[in-house]
């Protein structure tokens, strides 16, 4: 089972991006001047490695964020990061003039840094254990995002309430390298700092009480944890968009496959969130619909069923 | 080992002084005295500042020296992820210099060896004390509180506990209103009602018929060296 699973997942890795509404002449996707060369290198392999890479972000991020909160719900767009993210590239779409639009990725990842900030400031007041009270702070700056967003839709024309609710539903229409670099280094550092606290985190998922007696400086863990998570999450979203389902299903299917604690799960859940991504991509991409299907809304529609399904036969048992 | 505990009023208890020397303690008490919140205050995991410990004050102590001088055992052993199974769990209370090979004498010495491959949140509440009290003696801490370590455990696994307690040399304050425990662990007893400390002092004066008679009124009886509550 798992064999077979590692095995299906690098073939949908290998094999990703050359399926694609127009087909790929393997052979000449070396020959700088044939079409099929830029459709390679500016097209489908960002598109590949952004969504692996934002899939691997968030599915990790939504198994930190269980372990931390101690809720099977959160994940990292709970406490209301790509709200904020969404709001401010919705100011931009608004507000902006035409000439600068290129700027709103710049804005969403301000909007999901500036609640990141906010957060913290909420935190410092908060003790080591009051993580629900975060996470209820979280949801409640969401729904006043939600409040000034409709201002905007309603303030908004047609074509600008079109792009906003474009954004909502995260893309993966990236053209170059420019943007794979900041997704690329969010992903693996936010591998590497949760390696580095692998440790910790395993005594947090004991008990608290438990990590607090065996010396976890809780509070700070939490916060260093917390803030990785989001940064890296600020970044996926600005450039992709806030994709749901990842950051919640992932970390609970792998959890149901292979039956261990959290701690043992950062790679698998790091490399199969990016799978699942790049996957439900190829299946977005080659739908043959007109225009290519929403990424949000393949992941929803991939994800909701299977892990229905997860769930049932799990608790059959 | 010194613990030193001055004034300490919490919204429960009030003004707890004592000093613990070289010396284990029993704390005594009926549900609800404040027992288990004196001992939580103690390990910090209950912010205050009334608490030194070899002449250092636990609220400035960064978490690993205070993981090295204080451990607290809770009654029932709770693990939030249900894929940690006992050795795991026992990994993680390696500290102090405690070598691994260690984890197995321990699992042998309580007669646990069985439960090591077996996820925590799967074994008996009788099972999971004995879990508590292995990963106590891996802890290692200089002065270790055990809450209500014999609740609710059959009569040999109390006797387990018991001859743990009584015959390991590290410094410990049992907390438990088990008072035949109390009386055979021989230990310096403090007494606490309504989140006060009504008594402070050796065993044997402890149990002596008048002061038993004080603070628990004809409630218990004396039989030879066994104390039964008197349902008459």
């Amino acid at each position: 089972m798992k064999l077979f699973m590692l095995l299906l997942a690098l073939i949908i890795l290998a094999i990703s991006p050359f399926i694609g509404e127009t087909p790929l002449n393997v052979r000449k996707i070396l020959d700088p001047d044939a079409m099929e060369y830029l459709l390679f290198w500016d097209l489908r392999l960002p598109r590949v490695i952004v969504a692996f890479a934002s899939g691997a972000i968030l599915a990790l991020g939504g198994l930190v964020f269980q372990a931390v909160f101690r809720n099977a719900l959160t994940t990292p767009f709970t406490l209301g990061i790509s709200s904020g993210a969404t709001l401010a590239t919705a100011f931009a779409i608004v507000f902006l003039p035409t000439s600068l639009l290129a700027l709103s990725p710049f804005f969403s990842f301000l909007g999901a840094f500036a609640t990141v900030l906010l957060l913290f400031i909420f935190a410092r007041t908060l003790t080591a254990m009051q993580t629900n009270a975060l996470l209820l702070i979280g949801v409640a700056l969401s729904f006043f995002y939600s409040a000034a967003l409709m201002v905007l839709f309603y303030i908004s024309d047609l074509q600008q309430s079109y792009s906003i609710l474009r954004f909502t539903m995260g893309s993966l229409n990236i053209v170059g390298f420019n943007n794979v670099t900041p997704v690329m280094i969010a992903a693996l550092g936010l591998l590497a700092v949760v390696l580095r606290y692998k440790q910790e985190l395993r005594l947090i998922l004991t008990s608290y009480e438990n990590a607090f007696l065996k010396g976890v400086e809780i509070k700070k863990v939490n916060l260093i944890l917390l803030f990785f998570v989001s940064l890296s999450v600020g970044v996926s979203v600005s450039i992709v968009g806030p994709i749901g389902f990842v950051g919640l299903v992932i970390p609970h299917v792998i959890k149901l496959l292979s039956k261990k604690s959290s701690d043992k799960l950062i790679l698998p859940v790091f490399f199969y969130g990016g799978v699942f991504l790049v996957a439900c991509d190829l299946i977005g991409r080659n739908l043959g619909t007109v225009s290519e299907v929403p990424i949000g809304v393949v992941t929803s529609f991939v994800g909701g069923p299977f892990f229905i399904y997860l769930i049932l036969k799990g608790k059959q048992r | 080992m010194t613990l030193n505990i001055n004034h300490l009023t919490t919204h429960y208890l009030r003004d707890i002084s004592f000093t613990l020397e070289n010396e284990n303690l029993v704390i005594l008490g009926s549900n609800g005295a404040g027992k288990t919140t004196l001992a939580q205050a103690i390990v910090h995991l209950l912010e205050n500042e009334s608490i030194t410990i070899e002449d250092k004050k636990v609220s400035d102590l960064c978490a690993k020296e205070r993981a090295k001088y204080l451990n607290f055992v809770p009654s029932k052993l709770e693990i939030f992820d249900e894929y940690i199974d006992v050795h795991e769990f026992l990994e993680l209370s390696l500290l102090n210099g405690t070598p691994y090979e260690e984890i197995e004498n321990v699992l042998r010495r309580l007669e646990i060896d069985h439960l090591k491959n077996k996820s925590c949140s799967a074994i008996s509440s009788g099972e999971s004390q004995l879990v508590l009290c292995a990963s106590a003696l891996l802890h290692n801490a200089t002065l270790t509180l055990f809450d209500e370590p014999t609740a609710n455990l059959d009569s040999d696994k109390k006797i387990k506990i018991f001859e743990l307690l009584k015959n390991d040399d590290r410094f410990k304050i049992v907390i438990t209103h088990d008072l035949n425990l109390a009386f055979k662990l021989g230990f310096r007893v403090i007494f606490l009602q309504h989140g006060a400390i009504v008594y402070d002092g050796r065993c044997e004066h402890f149990f002596e018929e008048e002061n038993l008679n004080r603070l628990f009124g004809h409630s218990i009886r004396r039989v030879e060296d066994f104390f039964m509550v008197n349902y008459q």
